[in-house]
C-alpha cells in the first residue's frame, strides 16, 4: 500500500499548469460596487438604456438578499466592496480582426492551447475567448453566419440583436433567482451569445474559453443559448485562472432555451485555479446554470468535469416544460487538497413523458469535501415522467469527505423515479488485481478512476475529450494516486 | 409567537410536573423552556422540517391534561390494543396509570414504572439517563418535551438480564383537544436483552397532540428490538422521537409502523459506537389528507459499525409522505457499512412523496449506499392477476398489500405481526385471502 501512498503524494503535489499571469495593460475600474459602478460598466459597454435599467433592478434586488449558506462549503464572508467588477485588456477600439488583438492575449491563449487562429484548426471549433471581463475574439464567425448561426459576445449581441436578447435574457434565470444570479445580472461584463435558427444544425462545435487574469477582479459572465425549433447545437466551455494567494470570485449565469425538437448539449471543463495545498487562494466558482426545454421533444444535456476552483457551488438544471422533453446531467467532480465542491442538478418535470438522467461521479481526495446535491421534482402535470439518478463517490485518503443530498419530490403517481448512490474507496482487490498483472500502482489507480468516470467522459464531445483526459492526467490521477 | 401560550399554560401547572422539587431537573427544564420560547415549534424553514409544517399546533392550542382528573377507559376497548403475552405500561393522556398496567411476574431486578414515580424512588438513575441521547439534537419539539414532559415510562434492565416477555408501552389519548407530552427512558445494561413495543392510540374521533420522546441507552452487547406502532386517530397530531445511543457491539432493531394521525412525524435517531449494529425498518401508509414524515438519522462515530435501513411508503388519496434519512460517517468510523433503501408507492393523482436520503461521509474505508424509488404498481402484475379472473380493484389491493407486507414480515413478534397484517387487510380488502396463509 505504501507504493500507492507515495503515488498519491506525488500526484497530489502536481502543480497547476495554467497558473501563469499575463502581464498586460488593463482597463480596470476600482474595487467597489454601487449603482454608479453599474452605470460605468454599462456605459463602457455602450449599452442601451433598457439594459442599464435591467441591471439596476437586479442590483436593487440583490441588496435585499443574503448569500446562501446552506451548501456544504465553508468560507469567510466575501467583501463585495473589495472586488473590482470590470477589467479588460486595454485596446483602442474593439478588435476588428484577430490581428488587432493584443499579441500578449493571443499568446496567453496559445499557451493554454486554445486555438484562436482559425487556420491552426483542424477539427473546426468556433471559439469565443473571454479574457477577464470581455470577449477578446470570436472565431469562425463568417462560416457560422452562412448557416444563420449567431455566435458572438454578449455585449455585441446586446448591440446587434437587442430584440433577441430582450426576449430571452433572464427568462430562464430571472434577475432575482438567487444571490449570485442577481449579482451577476447587475454587473455581468460579457459572455457568449448563441442563436441557432429554426431547423439548423450548427455546423461546428461552439466553444467559449474563460480566462481570469487580472488580480482582485471578479469575473461575471453571462451566457445565453437559444435553439429554435428543430435546431441542434453543441457548446463547450473551459476556464482557467492564474495562481494567486487571494480568492477570486467567479459568478456566472448560463441560460439555455430549447424550443420544439431542439437539442442543446452543453459541456464544461472547469479548471479554475483551485488554491494551493493549504487552501490558500483559488477561485470561488458560484455559478447558476439552467436550461429550459420549452418545446416538445426538446433535449438539454449538461456534461461537466469540475476539477478546479477552491469552492464550487453549481447546479446545472433542466426545466422540462415541453412534453417528451429530455434532461441529462453528467458530472465528474474532483476535489483535492482543501477544495470544496457542492454541485449537482435540478430536474423539474412539468411536461408529459419527460425523462431525465443524472449520472454524478464525485472524487474526493486530500482534505477536500465533495457533495452532490440534487433535486428531482415531478409536478402533477408530468404524467409518465421518468428519472434515473446514479451518484457515486470515491474517497481517497482518510481526511476527505463525500456527501450526498438528494431531494426527491413526486406528485404524479405514474412517474417512476429512481435514485441510487454509493460511496466507497478504491478497493484493495481491484488494485491488487491490476498490480498483480504488472500495472504500476499509479496506472492501476488511474485506470480504476478512469473506469469510474467513464460513463461521464463518454458524453463529452471528441474535441473536449482530449482536454478532459489531459486534466485527468493532472488532477484526477494526481489526486487519486 | 404563540408558543408563548403553551408556555403560559404549562407555567400554571408547573407544580404538577414530575420532579418539580428537584433542582437539577428544574434547571434542565428551565433551559429547555427558554430555548422553546426562543424558537417555538419547528418551522418549514428549518432544513430538517422542510416538508412538514406544524403551524396548526400553534393555532389549535392543545391543552395539557391534568393528573387530578383521570379518565375512565373502557377495558374491552383497551384489551384490543394490548398485545398478548406482554408486560404492559399504560400511559393515559401523558400520565402513567399503574392500575391499567400489568407487570405481574417481572423480575425485581428490572425497574419498569412511570418516570414520575422513578423520580421519587430512583432520582439518580433518572438523572443518569435523562438527556444523554439528545446531545446532538435540537429542535422545538425536543425543547418543548424536555421542558414540560408530564410523565413517561422508565425502564432499566440491568446487565445480563434477558426479558422473558416483551414489554409494551401503551400511549392512550382520551380527551379531545388535549395534549400528552411524555418522556420515556430505557436503559439496557451489558448483555441485557429485551423487546419493547410502543403503541400509540386514541379514543375514536378525537383530535389531540402526542409529543413522545423516548431515549434509549444500550450498553455493550445489549440487544433491543424496538417496535413503534403508531395508530393514532385520523384527527390526531403526533410527534414521536426515538433517540438511541449504542455502546460497542450492541444491537438495535427498530420497526417503525406509522399508519395513523392527521399529521405525524416520526424521528428515529441512533448513534453507533464500535461494531454496533442498527437496523431500521419502516412502513408508512397514509390516505385522505394524512401527512406522515419519517426522519431517520444514524451517526457512525466509531469504526466497524453496521446499519441497515429499509423504509417503504404507500400514499393514497391526497396524502403526503416524507422520508428523510441521513447517515453520517464520522472521520474515525472506518470500516463502516451503511445501507439505506426507500421505496414508495403512489396510488393516487393527488398523493405526494418527498424523499431526502442523505449520506455524509468523512471516512474513506467505508461501504455506504442508498437507494430511493418512487413508482406505481406494475401494469404487468395487475394484468397477470386480472387475466386470471381477479377483479382490478382486488388485484391492486393484493399487490399493494404484498408490497407493504414485505416489511411486516420482518416483524419478529407474532402477536404484533398478526395485528399489523389485520390492519393492512382492512385498508386493502381482498376477497379470497386466507388468514392462515400469511
Amino acid at each position: 500500500m505504501s507504493a500507492t501512498a507515495q503515488t498519491i503524494e506525488k500526484l497530489i503535489s502536481q502543480e497547476y499548469k495554467q497558473g501563469f499571469v499575463t502581464d498586460l495593460e488593463t482597463d480596470t475600474i476600482p474595487p467597489g460596487l454601487s449603482e454608479d459602478v453599474i452605470r460605468i460598466i454599462s456605459a463602457k459597454k455602450d449599452e442601451p438604456d433598457w439594459m442599464l435599467q435591467w441591471r439596476l433592478e437586479a442590483y436593487r434586488h440583490w441588496l435585499t438578499m443574503t448569500d446562501p449558506r446552506w451548501a456544504y462549503v465553508d468560507y469567510a464572508r466575501i467583501d463585495y466592496q473589495s472586488i473590482s467588477y470590470y477589467s479588460a485588456p486595454k485596446q483602442k477600439e474593439g478588435p476588428k480582426s484577430l490581428d488587432e488583438v493584443d499579441p500578449k492575449v493571443l499568446e496567453t491563449y496559445n499557451k493554454l492551447g486554445i486555438p484562436i487562429y482559425e487556420q491552426e484548426f483542424l477539427a473546426g471549433v468556433a471559439v469565443d475567448a473571454v479574457f477577464d471581463s470581455v470577449s477578446v475574439a470570436t472565431t469562425f464567425k463568417d462560416k457560422l453566419k452562412e448557416a444563420g448561426v449567431i455566435f458572438c459576445s454578449m455585449s455585441e449581441a446586446i448591440r446587434e440583436h437587442p430584440e433577441l436578447v430582450k426576449q430571452y435574457l433572464g427568462s430562464v434565470v430571472p434577475t432575482g433567482d438567487n444571490f449570485f444570479a442577481a449579482l451577476n445580472a447587475a454587473v455581468f461584463s460579457d459572455g457568449s451569445f448563441v442563436f441557432i435558427p429554426k431547423g439548423v444544425r450548427c455546423p461546428m462545435e461552439l466553444s467559449t474559453y474563460f480566462r481570469i487574469n487580472a488580480a482582485n477582479t471578479g469575473q461575471f459572465e453571462r451566457t445565453l443559448i437559444i435553439a429554435e425549433e428543430g435546431s441542434h447545437v453543441s457548446y463547450l466551455e473551459g476556464c482557467t485562472a492564474p495562481m494567486r494567494d487571494e480568492n477570486q470570485l467567479h459568478a456566472a449565469v448560463v441560460e439555455l432555451v430549447a424550443l420544439d425538437n431542439a437539442q442543446i448539449k452543453y459541456s464544461t471543463v472547469q479548471n479554475w485555479y483551485p488554491g494551493d495545498e493549504e487552501g490558500k487562494g483559488g477561485i470561488y466558482n458560484f455559478v447558476t446554470k439552467r436550461g429550459e426545454c420549452r418545446g416538445v421533444n426538446s433535449k438539454i444535456s449538461w456534461t461537466q468535469v469540475e476539477t478546479g476552483s477552491a469552492i464550487t457551488w453549481k447546479y446545472p438544471s433542466c426545466v422540462l416544460k415541453g412534453d417528451n422533453s429530455i434532461g441529462e446531467f453528467y458530472s465528474v467532480a474532483l476535489t483535492n487538497h482543501r477544495q470544496q465542491a457542492d454541485t449537482g442538478t435540478k430536474m423539474i418535470h412539468i411536461g408529459k413523458n419527460t425523462r431525465s438522467t443524472i449520472i454524478s461521479k464525485g472524487i474526493s481526495a486530500g482534505k477536500a469535501q465533495n457533495s452532490y446535491r440534487g433535486l428531482v421534482k415531478v409536478l402533477k402535470s408530468a404524467e409518465n415522467a421518468r428519472n434515473h439518478t446514479q451518484c457515486d463517490s470515491l474517497l481517497i485518503g482518510d481526511r476527505c469527505g463525500a456527501h450526498t443530498f438528494p431531494y426527491i419530490e413526486v406528485k404524479q403517481p405514474s412517474a417512476v423515479v429512481e435514485h441510487e448512490a454509493t460511496t466507497s474507496k478504491i478497493s484493495e482487490d481491484q488494485l491488487f488485481f491490476c498490480q498483480q498483472r504488472g500495472l504500476s500502482a499509479e496506472d492501476a489507480v488511474s485506470m480504476i478512476v478512469n473506469g469510474f468516470c467513464k460513463e461521464v467522459f463518454k458524453e463529452l464531445p471528441m474535441e473536449f475529450a482530449v482536454e478532459a483526459q489531459a486534466l485527468l492526467g493532472i488532477s484526477l490521477e494526481g489526486s487519486v494516486g | 409567537m404563540s408558543a408563548t401560550s403553551y408556555i403560559e399554560r404549562y407555567q400554571s401547572i408547573a407544580n404538577e410536573l414530575p420532579g418539580y422539587n428537584l433542582p437539577w431537573l428544574n434547571a434542565v427544564r428551565q433551559l429547555a423552556s427558554g430555548s422553546f420560547e426562543a424558537t417555538g415549534f419547528p418551522s418549514p424553514r428549518e432544513e430538517e422540517w422542510k416538508y412538514t409544517n406544524v403551524t396548526a399546533l400553534e393555532k389549535k392550542l392543545f391543552a395539557p391534561s391534568s393528573i387530578s382528573t383521570p379518565s375512565t377507559i373502557d377495558k374491552e376497548w383497551l384489551e384490543t390494543h394490548v398485545l398478548a403475552d406482554t408486560w404492559t405500561l399504560v400511559m393515559v393522556d401523558g400520565y402513567f396509570d399503574s392500575k391499567l398496567s400489568d407487570l405481574v411476574g417481572l423480575t425485581d431486578k428490572v425497574i419498569a414504572t412511570g418516570i414520575a414515580e422513578a423520580l421519587q424512588s430512583h432520582p439518580d438513575r433518572v438523572k443518569a439517563l435523562l438527556g444523554t441521547t439528545l446531545e446532538k439534537e435540537s429542535h422545538g419539539f425536543l425543547a418543548f418535551n424536555t421542558a414540560y414532559f408530564s410523565d413517561g415510562a422508565f425502564i432499566e434492565i440491568p446487565a445480563n438480564v434477558k426479558l422473558q416477555k416483551p414489554l409494551q408501552i401503551l400511549h392512550i389519548s382520551t380527551r379531545n383537544e388535549a395534549l400528552a407530552n411524555t418522556r420515556s427512558l430505557v436503559g439496557l445494561g451489558r448483555n441485557a436483552e429485551a423487546k419493547l413495543i410502543e403503541t400509540f392510540i386514541g379514543l375514536p374521533n378525537i383530535s389531540y397532540l402526542t409529543a413522545a420522546v423516548t431515549e434509549i441507552h444500550l450498553a455493550e452487547n445489549a440487544v433491543l428490538d424496538h417496535y413503534k406502532l403508531q395508530v393514532e386517530t385520523d384527527k390526531a397530531y403526533h410527534f414521536g422521537g426515538v433517540y438511541v445511543k449504542q455502546d460497542k457491539t450492541s444491537h438495535f432493531y427498530q420497526h417503525n409502523l406509522s399508519f395513523g394521525g392527521l399529521l405525524a412525524r416520526n424521528e428515529i435517531h441512533a448513534e453507533l459506537a464500535t461494531a454496533a449494529e442498527c437496523e431500521m425498518n419502516g412502513l408508512f401508509l397514509a390516505k385522505n389528507r394524512q401527512h406522515v414524515d419519517n426522519h431517520t438519522l444514524i451517526h457512525h462515530v466509531e469504526p466497524h459499525g453496521i446499519s441497515r435501513e429499509t423504509y417503504r411508503g404507500v400514499l393514497a388519496d391526497r396524502a403526503r409522505g416524507v422520508f428523510q434519512g441521513r447517515i453520517v460517517v464520522h472521520p474515525q468510523a472506518q470500516k463502516t457499512s451503511a445501507e439505506m433503501n426507500n421505496r414508495n408507492l403512489l396510488l393516487s393523482e393527488d398523493a405526494e412523496i418527498d424523499a431526502k436520503p442523505q449520506l455524509e461521509i468523512l471516512a474513506d474505508d467505508v461501504k455506504c449506499s442508498h437507494g430511493v424509488a418512487v413508482g406505481q404498481l406494475a401494469a404487468e402484475s395487475i394484468f397477470y392477476l386480472v387475466s386470471r379472473g381477479v377483479d382490478r380493484e382486488t388485484a391492486k389491493n393484493m399487490l399493494t398489500f404484498a408490497f407493504a407486507n414485505e416489511m411486516v414480515e420482518k416483524i419478529g413478534l407474532d402477536s404484533l405481526r398478526n395485528k399489523v397484517q389485520d390492519h393492512l387487510l382492512n385498508i386493502f380488502p381482498q376477497t379470497g385471502i386466507r388468514r392462515d396463509w400469511l
